[in-house]
């Protein structure tokens, strides 16, 4: 189960079944995405790709067609492409059509499209399935920022969801059970939606026996608390420091950045610096930084000086990968730099260490005062200091001196922005412990008691790094077979069947790098399970209070239900 | 504490409720401080020693991932190519729909050029008679609107008839095809002379929208169908030549691979010819995609622009990764050291040879190349495995021209073979 591979192989036969010659492809907004996620516009142009086109483009229906090309359309089974497509093939730009679907699509639409062909230069019309993001080999998206509206599904995000999962289930070819989590009415929507799909396609879906699969539908409204932290690995760090938009990063904010790196494309099946280091911590991915330059320094010196023929025949021969190395070091020095510099103005290690504390330890007056204390600290920014104050609200939400409103009152005499205020009232309404089915805070059993006393022991542990998702725990339960049935069931009461090695987790509303280590690490250290993780969309702490606010839109907030007795943030 | 009612946790004093954060601080906080506890430091300690205890034989899976999680160090492979996923295809259904329309379509079409055909023969005083006969005009009595436009006929708005499928309209909706046209349309058709053809090149046929559009879509396909432009020309003998290379590469691996792990199928200055050959091409793709580069467009298609940079783009970085990065041939000198390694470590295989003489005396002849016969000179006095290895001496230098080394290979094999024959059977001649 790698969701690059799937993406790359269905991609590979698309290029492979077409007859040689000059090629263009025809994509639409999401279909760009899917590819841009897997291959670069070089790949592509190995497989004879050298134009690539939007349809959905305002230029393009005027635009002049070079009928010496074909034309490979990539496109997902819309009402809009397929209407698109009919006035392309009724005045073909293009000298032959291979016109391939992301997903199902109606018998009817293909009707359609073959009534406008009247040129005859469509040669194929085919479904293959890769209706989403494919991140990394084990992370996939759906590239849904907001999912849901008052607090329910948004039916439009449903059915891309449905869609996106069940193309991610064929091209894996698994025809899982699906569990939901049982306390949310969204997970359990989206489950049956899927296996009303399933049970439709079946003849698509006849992989062998159910059962050896399962598809875990969890709800981000468990778990508020990863989403919110500062991260320290690579990958989280860069998406919450300077956000990773589809494998790209925009730097044009940084001062005095260079023409070429203004936007830089951070894809670990491309970039082996980049692949080696995703998971890395903060503290290591600087060493390894300091070793890429030395190493690159040593090469240009070696380049500098080209006395003999054999000095530039070398130099010819090796300039390629020089090339490729010198734009690595660049962007990553760029972007590690800016990391560095972040993390010094904004205090960011402090900050962390109190959001660590608060999210894995429990001692209300130290983590109170220590709150109190980076609030008044001029420094920080207001985000992270209204972060805080969320942490804190959710970890002693039921706690008897619970000093939340006071705790708002300081964020007022520090000018916090009337915006940011209202966020703390949308995180608790949306995810307070009424919302939550799992003890994100008490889960004191046995084994994490263990866990502690062994790090203390050892010393190794990172102040940074405490904090493990409640996905941690969840998936531990599958692997040891202590899966609870009453909090997951399984869609239409099926049984639950057999313990399932490949599973695929979908978090409906956003998952996190943070979660996307912790599946990768779990995937290591237990060989026989492969776990895929998937969300509507990759959170950080921004895009996720973004998505919450975004929820609430329409709601009375003046009759909410959890949050009446913080009267001094107000709706009116 | 003042929050009494909380429970809290961590390495907790069990006196003072200061938390200490690990066991050994607990300890000396415990000795330093409440030294008169004794038994409870006692009962403390053995509750450590205890614990470990348990957790060794309990947990011992959860400690080893632990180690594990903190030792092992994460990092993305890349993705190993696989299988692509399932598909389905709708091309079959595509093409059974669309062949129902086209075929009705295409007969109606077939219909108007066989009329246009006729008009076009139609000469004299009593033409529009005859071209009422040839093709059924509407009656218009009952027809009180232009069917397309709507407007209602009068004096002013007079019907008409499209000359083609005799239907009515009126004038503003009326199209006209000119002579000239309608015989270029009908050319293909029949191969006429134009002069069997009657009128005057200004006359035109009066036509409706509809028969229009059908003759002007059969008009642009054929169009389509006969240009290709330089590009198209440029492009396939750049992806021919790409595919010798590719086919030279893989050749090129192979042999140099043998090479330097010491056999004796390839010869390095075959070896050597090879590269360079390779450059060559190499170069030649690069004046090709230079060329198409640097093909004129017209102004209305700046896609082609685009679409000729990005093939010399793409050639470049082919020409690039692919083939500059190809080894170098080892040095003759570097070469004797391999072989005498690999001489070393075989010695004792040298006489195995009957197996692989098997195996090489087949010539392939899979990919299609077979010299020549050589010109026979034949004086008849020599004897036969002279000529015979005269015969391959020629058959090599044609392969080696050919730059079918793996021939090469075989045949001086075979070579090697018949010069030993020989030399055998003139010691067994000088013997007698």
């Amino acid at each position: 189960m790698n969701v690059i591979g799937a993406v790359k192989a269905y991609v590979e036969k698309i290029t492979d079944e077409t007859e040689p010659g000059m090629k263009v492809l025809l994509m639409d907004k999401e279909t760009t995405s899917i590819i841009s996620m897997v291959y670069s516009q070089s790949e592509i142009q190995q497989k004879e790709v050298f134009l690539l086109e939007r349809i959905d483009s305002p230029n393009y229906a005027n635009s002049t067609g070079l009928r010496y090309l074909k034309c490979l359309a990539l496109l997902r089974p819309t009402q809009q492409n397929v209407e698109l497509l009919c006035t392309e093939l009724r005045n073909p730009k293009y000298g032959a059509y291979y016109i391939y679907f992301t997903n199902i699509i109606a018998k009817a639409d293909i009707k359609l499209l073959a009534e406008h062909d009247e040129q005859e230069v469509v040669k194929e019309v085919c479904e293959v399935y890769m209706d989403y993001l494919a991140v990394n080999p084990h992370l996939f998206s759906i590239g849904i920022p907001y999912c849901l509206e008052r607090l329910s599904w948004n039916q439009n995000a449903l059915q891309r969801t449905v869609q996106g999962l069940v193309s991610l289930l064929l091209s894996i070819k698994k025809s899982p059970i699906i569990r939901f989590q049982s306390n949310s009415k969204l997970a359990k929507e989206l489950g049956s939606r899927i296996e009303d799909v399933m049970n439709k396609e079946s003849s698509l879906f006849s992989f062998g026996p159910l059962g050896h699969s399962l598809l875990l539908i969890l709800d981000r409204r468990d778990d508020p608390i990863t989403p919110l932290l500062n991260q320290w690995t690579y990958q989280a760090m860069v998406h919450e420091l300077l956000t990773i938009n589809n494998n790209r990063v925009n730097l044009s904010n940084i001062p005095g950045v260079s023409k070429e790196l203004l936007e830089v494309v951070l894809s670990a099946e491309q970039d082996a610096f980049y692949a080696k280091n995703v998971f890395m911590n903060y503290g290591e991915i600087g060493q390894n930084i300091k070793q890429l330059m030395d190493q690159f320094q040593a090469k240009a010196k070696s380049h500098q000086k080209i006395e003999s023929i054999s000095d530039m025949k070398n130099f010819v021969e090796s300039y390629p990968q020089f090339k490729k190395l010198s734009g690595n070091v660049t962007k990553h020095v760029t972007i590690v730099g800016e990391l560095s510099s972040m993390v010094n103005k904004y205090q960011l290690l402090d900050v962390s260490e109190v959001e660590q504390e608060i999210s894995s330890q429990n001692d209300h007056s130290t983590h109170l005062s220590e709150v109190k204390k980076l609030i008044q600290n001029e420094k920080i920014r207001h985000s992270d200091a209204v972060k805080l104050v969320m942490l804190y609200a959710l970890r002693y939400q039921s706690h008897t001196s619970n000093e939340t409103y006071n705790l708002i009152e300081l964020l007022k005499k520090r000018a916090v922005p009337d915006p940011l205020l209202k966020n703390i009232i949308y995180l608790l309404e949306y995810a307070g412990s009424h919302a939550r089915q799992s003890n994100l805070f008490d889960v004191e059993d046995a084994v994490k008691i263990t866990k502690r006393f062994f790090k203390g022991l050892s010393g190794v542990d990172n102040v940074y790094t405490q904090h493990k998702p409640l996905l941690h725990d969840t998936l531990e339960d599958i692997v040891k077979g202590r899966f609870k049935d009453n909090l997951y069931p399984v869609v239409n009461n099926h049984s639950s069947g057999l313990r399932a090695q490949d599973v695929v987790v979908f978090i409906i509303g956003g998952a996190t790098y943070e979660e996307s280590l912790t599946v990768h690490s779990l995937n290591k250290n237990y060989a026989n399970f492969n776990i895929l993780l998937g969300g509507t969309t990759i959170h950080n702490s921004k895009s996720f209070l973004e998505e919450i606010e975004n929820a609430f839109k329409g709601e009375d907030m003046r009759l909410r239900k959890h949050t009446r007795h913080l009267r001094n943030i107000r709706f009116d | 504490m003042a929050d009494t009612n909380d429970i809290q946790e961590g390495f907790l004093c069990p006196i003072c409720h200061k938390d200490l954060r690990s066991p050994s601080n607990l300890i000396a906080h415990f000795q330093d401080l409440h030294s008169e506890e004794q038994d409870v430091l006692k009962s403390l300690r053995s509750i450590y020693g205890k614990a470990k205890k348990k957790i060794l034989k309990l947990d011992d899976d959860d400690l080893q991932n632990f180690k594990e999680l903190t030792k092992e160090k994460y990092c993305l492979e890349p993705s190993d190519p696989q299988e692509s996923g399932p598909s389905y295809s709708h091309t079959n259904y595509f093409k059974d729909v669309r062949r129902e329309r086209l075929d009705h379509r295409t007969t109606e079409t077939n219909k108007l050029i066989i009329r246009l055909d006729r008009l076009l023969r139609t000469f004299g005083a009593d033409r529009k008679q005859q071209e009422q006969e040839l093709v059924i005009w509407l009656d218009g009595t009952s027809v009180t609107r232009c069917p397309s436009c709507a407007a209602s006929f009068n004096i002013a708005r007079r019907q008409h008839h499209c000359r083609l499928c005799g239907s009515i309209m009126c004038n503003s909706c009326s199209y006209f095809l000119p002579y000239n046209v309608a015989q270029t349309i009908v050319a293909p058709v029949n191969s006429v002379n134009d002069r069997e053809y009657s009128g005057k090149d200004s006359d035109t046929f009066r036509i409706c929208n509809h028969c229009l559009n059908m003759l002007e879509s059969r008009r642009k396909v054929q169009i389509d169908q006969m240009s290709k432009p330089t590009i198209w020309h440029l492009y396939n003998l750049l992806q021919s030549n790409i595919k010798q290379i590719q086919s030279s590469v893989s050749l090129y691996d192979r042999m140099y691979n043998s090479l330097t792990s010491g056999e004796t199928t390839f010869l390095l200055q075959d070896v050597q010819a090879l590269r360079s050959s390779i450059a060559e091409k190499a170069q030649m793709i690069d004046t090709l995609s230079k060329k198409i580069a640097s093909e004129p467009v017209d102004c209305e298609t700046p896609k082609a622009v685009l679409l000729q940079n990005n093939i010399r783009k793409a050639t470049s970085n082919y020409i690039k990764e692919s083939l500059l990065t190809l080894p170098a041939p080892p040095s003759v000198e570097e070469l004797e050291s391999i072989r005498h390694k690999f001489a070393m470590s075989f010695k004792d295989d040298d006489f195995m040879e009957p197996t692989r003489k098997a195996k090489i005396q087949t010539i392939t002849v899979t990919t299609g190349w077979s010299p020549a016969p050589a010109n026979e000179i034949n004086d008849g006095i020599e004897n036969p495995l002279v000529e015979q290895m005269r015969i391959v001496r020629n058959y090599i230098d044609q392969a080696r021209k050919a730059q079918r080394f793996e021939e090469v290979a075989s045949l001086e094999e075979n070579f090697r073979m018949l010069r030993e024959t020989y030399r055998q059977q003139q010691r067994e001649q000088s013997n007698y």
